[in-house]
């Protein structure tokens, strides 16, 4: 094995600019697979997020009585349930939406009439969704109620989002996996090619496939491992830079720190690349069998 | 004469790191280090015909002869050889090489055959962009030894073949004869049964083509069997060896100091010692007085 490795060794640094050709274009898939993770990663963690979040707005009817609003606020502050109770008014409301937007020209012309009053109630994560269902329920009922939100069609919407990011995120995966075994195989063909002579003398001295083979296959494995850990790099480096500039924005909207892959997802990714490499490596030598 | 077996594989005592099965043990001595019987090669060309490169060849090679062979180009030399080491197959006959049938051979065990011979070209084939050393050392990495037997081995087979230093030194950089010499080292570094040199003196000067036969006459005087095949008349003259001549498909065995290319081959019949041995019976032998 270890002259394989100096075998492997010497063959890389030989072809040193047909490797590095090889490992920018596995790079380049690899960077879009890796932001196609990143994404999924990020959406479910907000998925997450949302869910736990207990959540509801409840929008009064235009011209409810005070007393009423009042006594509505009051009960579901005695509710154990409920953690924080807010009443909005609809000046109130366009001032958060008018703030949210950035002071955008075209929200300020909307009138105060357009927003209606609310109460905003944030439940306790550790309540089932049944008894927030069982509190909508009631409130829905009240008089002064003109309809509760509990953003369960945002996160369900967030949700179906989610999976059809995550089946994309296979589908670019598989064309990925396809293409790394395309341009290795093909690497590996051309740098075995370019060596002819050294198969040659191997051949003649009583080489085996397994001895003649080991060492392409291991500069392949290589060469994938190194691909995937430069896109890493790279998305590494996009995502600060985009995260520096957009951060403060991106948590206000989406009430999360987007993060960067887990340290185990990047691993996964390297030793991904050094499998698909090797995979690519082997199959694109297949055909070597002529002694 | 067609050997019945199917393709089998090569047996286990010709495995890697045996290099030299006969050695040692009277019964081993015995044995013909090669033995061609009633092979048969024809090539079809791109007319359809048949071009028969050798027609029923009976030969045996002893243990620790150095024997040539010669005919004029196209006569069959190289093919003989490869069908040796196994680049070319029979169409008909055995080749049993330490006893064994390896025209049977299957593509598997055609590497451990390789491993007992060592086999220098006439064109090097040594890689370039490797050192003497790596050149010389990779015969012993494809056996598996270990680093500091093989570093040990390439530098006593740089030394024998006059290359003492030079081992860090890139083959592409050496002349055609140390090249050549490179190529030597590779393959008897190994210890191999037999050597075949196929016209390995064919692109160097006379007075280097002197100087390699007699790197080859060194090896073989420390127990090597050579077969030396070559069109060059005057290293035939050099020393008195066993001369296979090759013409039109057939060899003849003949000694040294004949006019080996001459249309009939005459043996002098009242002189057992002179005489060769009586492999074959080739209709062009006259007897003479």
């Amino acid at each position: 094995m270890s002259g394989s490795i100096e075998r492997a060794k010497r063959g890389l640094v030989a072809e040193w600019r047909l490797h590095a050709l090889s490992v920018v274009s596995l790079a380049v898939a690899f960077v879009c697979l890796g932001a196609a993770l990143l994404v999924v990663f990020n959406l479910h963690a907000l998925k997450d997020r949302w869910g736990r979040t207990g959540r509801a707005s409840v929008y009064l009817k235009d011209g409810a009585p005070p007393a009423q609003v009042e006594a509505i606020v009051s009960a579901l502050k005695n509710i154990p349930e409920v953690k924080e109770v807010r009443y909005l008014s609809p000046a109130d409301a366009r001032a958060v939406v008018f703030g949210q937007s950035g002071g955008d020209p075209t929200l300020k012309a909307v009138p105060q009439e357009a927003f209606p009053a609310s109460i905003e109630i944030d439940v306790a994560p550790e309540v089932p969704e049944s008894e927030v269902q069982s509190i909508v329920g009631k409130l829905s009922a009240l008089p002064a109620v003109e309809g509760v939100e509990t953003y369960g069609t945002w996160t369900a919407r967030l949700a179906s989002v989610l999976q059809g990011g995550t089946m994309a995120a296979a589908a670019l995966a598989a064309i990925v996996f396809g293409a790394v075994l395309a341009v290795v195989g093909s690497t590996m063909r051309l740098a075995l090619t370019r060596r002819r002579a050294e198969v040659e003398v191997m051949r003649l001295v009583g080489a085996s496939n397994a001895f003649v083979k080991t060492p392409y296959v291991l500069e392949s494995t290589i060469q994938g491992a190194i691909g995937a850990t430069a896109a890493v790099a790279v998305l590494a480096l996009l995502f600060f830079l985009v995260k520096s500039r957009l951060d403060a924005d991106l948590t206000g909207l989406f009430g999360l720190d987007p993060m960067f892959l887990p340290p185990l997802a990047v691993l996964g990714l390297v030793a991904t690349g050094g499998l698909l490499g090797a995979m690519g490596g082997a199959l694109g030598l297949r055909r070597l069998t002529a002694v | 004469m067609v050997g019945s077996s199917a393709r089998a594989p090569l047996q286990p005592f010709l495995r890697a790191g045996s290099r030299d099965p006969l050695r040692g043990g009277d019964a081993a001595n015995k044995k013909p280090v090669l033995v061609f019987d009633g092979v048969q090669k024809v090539y079809r060309q791109s007319s359809g015909a048949d071009m028969h490169v050798l027609r029923g060849v009976d030969l045996e090679i002893e243990r620790n002869e150095f024997v040539f062979v010669t005919g004029p180009s196209g006569a069959g030399k190289s093919t003989l050889l490869k069908l040796v080491y196994r680049s070319e197959t029979v169409d008909d006959g055995r080749i049993l090489f330490c006893g064994r049938d390896i025209a049977r051979l299957t593509d598997d065990s055609i590497p451990f055959l390789r491993r007992n011979l060592g086999i220098v070209f006439q064109d090097f084939k040594v890689v370039p962009t490797w050192t003497v050393a790596q050149n010389v050392a990779i015969t012993l990495e494809v056996i598996g030894l270990s680093t500091r037997l093989i570093r040990q081995r390439v530098a006593v087979a740089i030394e024998r073949v006059g290359l003492a230093g030079r081992g860090g030194d890139r083959a592409g950089v050496l002349s055609g004869g140390e090249q050549q010499r490179v190529a030597i080292a590779r393959a008897i570094v190994g210890e191999p049964a037999l050597v075949l040199a196929d016209e390995p003196t064919g692109n160097l000067d006379p007075a280097l083509a002197i100087d390699i036969l007699g790197l080859f006459e060194e090896i073989h005087a420390q127990g090597t069997t050579v077969m030396f095949a070559t069109h060059d008349r005057t290293l035939l003259d050099v020393r008195p060896r066993r001369i296979l001549v090759l013409d039109e498909g057939r060899v003849t065995d003949v000694a040294t100091g004949l006019d080996h290319f001459s249309d009939d081959i005459a043996i002098d019949a009242e002189d057992e010692t002179s005489a060769p041995r009586a492999i074959v019976a080739p209709t062009r032998l006259r007897r003479v007085g």
